[in-house]
């Protein structure tokens, strides 16, 4: 009886053991996004990573409580280690020609764990605010910032692309430049409708044209406008000579 | 569902609408005042509905969510700039998010007190130390047994 209760026990710290190992062993296989420049989200990574230790361990006890619901909502605070830090390492925000290199299921991807960085902050920035501290390595909601809008742009870059060569469009919503009645040249874009445009009263009731009489004040506007352009530069000119007179005398005066 | 993008005019039969790159940016605020157990309390943009709070918590974060409310906050617009302008402060939406089978959530302290010691010889400890002996000096001498200094020689 002794022996199998031994026998037992033993089997279960094997059982452990190996449950340890695949954890350990974890690390390597995650990052298979290879983020390679990945510095913004590596401290996520490694929550995640963190997070799946836990559920290694848990799945080998099924009496360790966890909950994926709260998991969940855990992921609009960082990882419990910063708390209370005043620095939080952080690296470079994601640049253009990196984010060129990826495909576009990992940028897909890399959008959802830049916006789950984004939405900790800002939680954390709202916390601090309330808490009247300052908030630990506010730069990296910048940081964030910019990457999602460097990613955006190339995703929107890809999508030219493909437009271009499928279609020939070059934007992708449709427009065109029209004059208004004071003789403004603007760029209207293109809405769709129900129904065809001479059947569309509101659209018919606008004006694309511009009337004879206006012809004269046209005029007076680029009068206005070329004489606010030249008093600037002209300004902008005596200014840089007042400079050039200064930086002389005061050269002159060391010397 | 997202911010800024021009749909489609919908026809019956279309498909469904995706969004590929949401930039809807929520945060989770502490309750100002006391909410059940099962509610979270989030900010959200205003262009941001119902239906939104809950798809956004369930495939993003795979939240369940009960059933979400929402309210404008209104920005004040009682401060005055330095011309006696008034200055509004932004609005904002408030959601009341409620978490299903009395799953029950509470705002962590995330700014717990570490009493951390200052690195040997840094610039802080010195800080610190002068600080401390300024304190010490500061102190009313305890010999005179809290009479004002006005009353000394």
């Amino acid at each position: 009886m002794a022996a199998t209760a031994a026998g037992r026990v033993l089997t279960l710290c094997r059982q452990f053991q190996v449950g340890l190992r695949i954890s350990s062993a974890l690390p390597i296989k995650q990052p298979g996004l290879s983020f390679s420049g990945s510095m913004i989200c590596s401290l996520r990574q490694t929550s995640s990573l963190f997070a799946q230790k836990h559920v290694g361990i848990a799945a080998q006890c099924r009496s360790l409580h966890t909950s994926q619901c709260k998991m969940g909502l855990d992921e609009f605070f960082d990882i419990p280690e910063n708390w209370g830090e005043t620095t939080v390492k952080s690296g470079a925000p994601w640049t253009a020609k990196q984010l060129r290199t990826k495909s576009n299921e990992d940028l897909h991807k890399l959008w959802y764990v830049l916006l789950k960085e984004r939405n900790m902050l800002l939680t954390v920035e709202q916390e601090s605010k309330r808490q009247r501290r300052s908030m630990p390595s506010p730069e990296r909601l910048r940081k964030v910032e910019r990457s999602m809008l460097r990613l955006d742009s190339v995703v929107k870059e890809r999508e030219d692309a493909i437009r271009l060569l499928q279609t020939g469009q070059e934007h992708a919503r449709p427009g065109a430049w029209r004059r208004n009645i004071f003789g403004k040249t603007y760029w209207y874009k293109f809405t769709e409708h129900q129904i065809p445009w001479y059947l569309n009263q509101r659209y018919k009731r606008k004006r694309f044209y511009t009337p004879l009489f206006v012809n004269p004040f046209i005029r007076l506007r680029l009068e206005q406008y070329l004489r606010h352009k030249t008093r600037k530069d002209r300004a902008e000119r005596g200014r840089q000579r007042k400079l050039k007179v200064k930086i002389s005398q005061q050269q002159s005066a060391k010397a | 569902m997202a911010r800024r993008v021009l749909y489609p005019l919908y026809q019956i039969g279309n498909p469904q609408l995706r969004v590929f790159r949401p930039n809807f940016f929520l945060t989770l605020v502490r309750p100002g005042k006391e909410l059940p157990p099962d509610t979270v309390q989030f900010r959200i943009p205003i262009e941001m509905t119902k239906c939104d709070v809950k798809n956004y918590l369930e495939n993003i974060y795979n939240v369940p969510v009960g059933a979400v409310r929402t309210r404008i906050q209104y920005g004040t617009n009682k401060k005055r700039n330095h011309l006696n302008q008034r200055v509004k402060t932004p609005d904002y939406k408030v959601a009341y998010v409620q978490l299903p089978q009395q799953q029950t959530f509470e705002f962590p302290n995330i700014f717990p007190d570490k009493d951390e010691k200052p690195a040997e010889g840094s610039m802080e400890e010195l800080q610190d130390k002068f600080m401390e002996d300024e304190k010490q000096r500061q102190k009313p001498d305890p010999r005179r047994g809290g009479v004002t200094d006005w009353f000394g020689l």
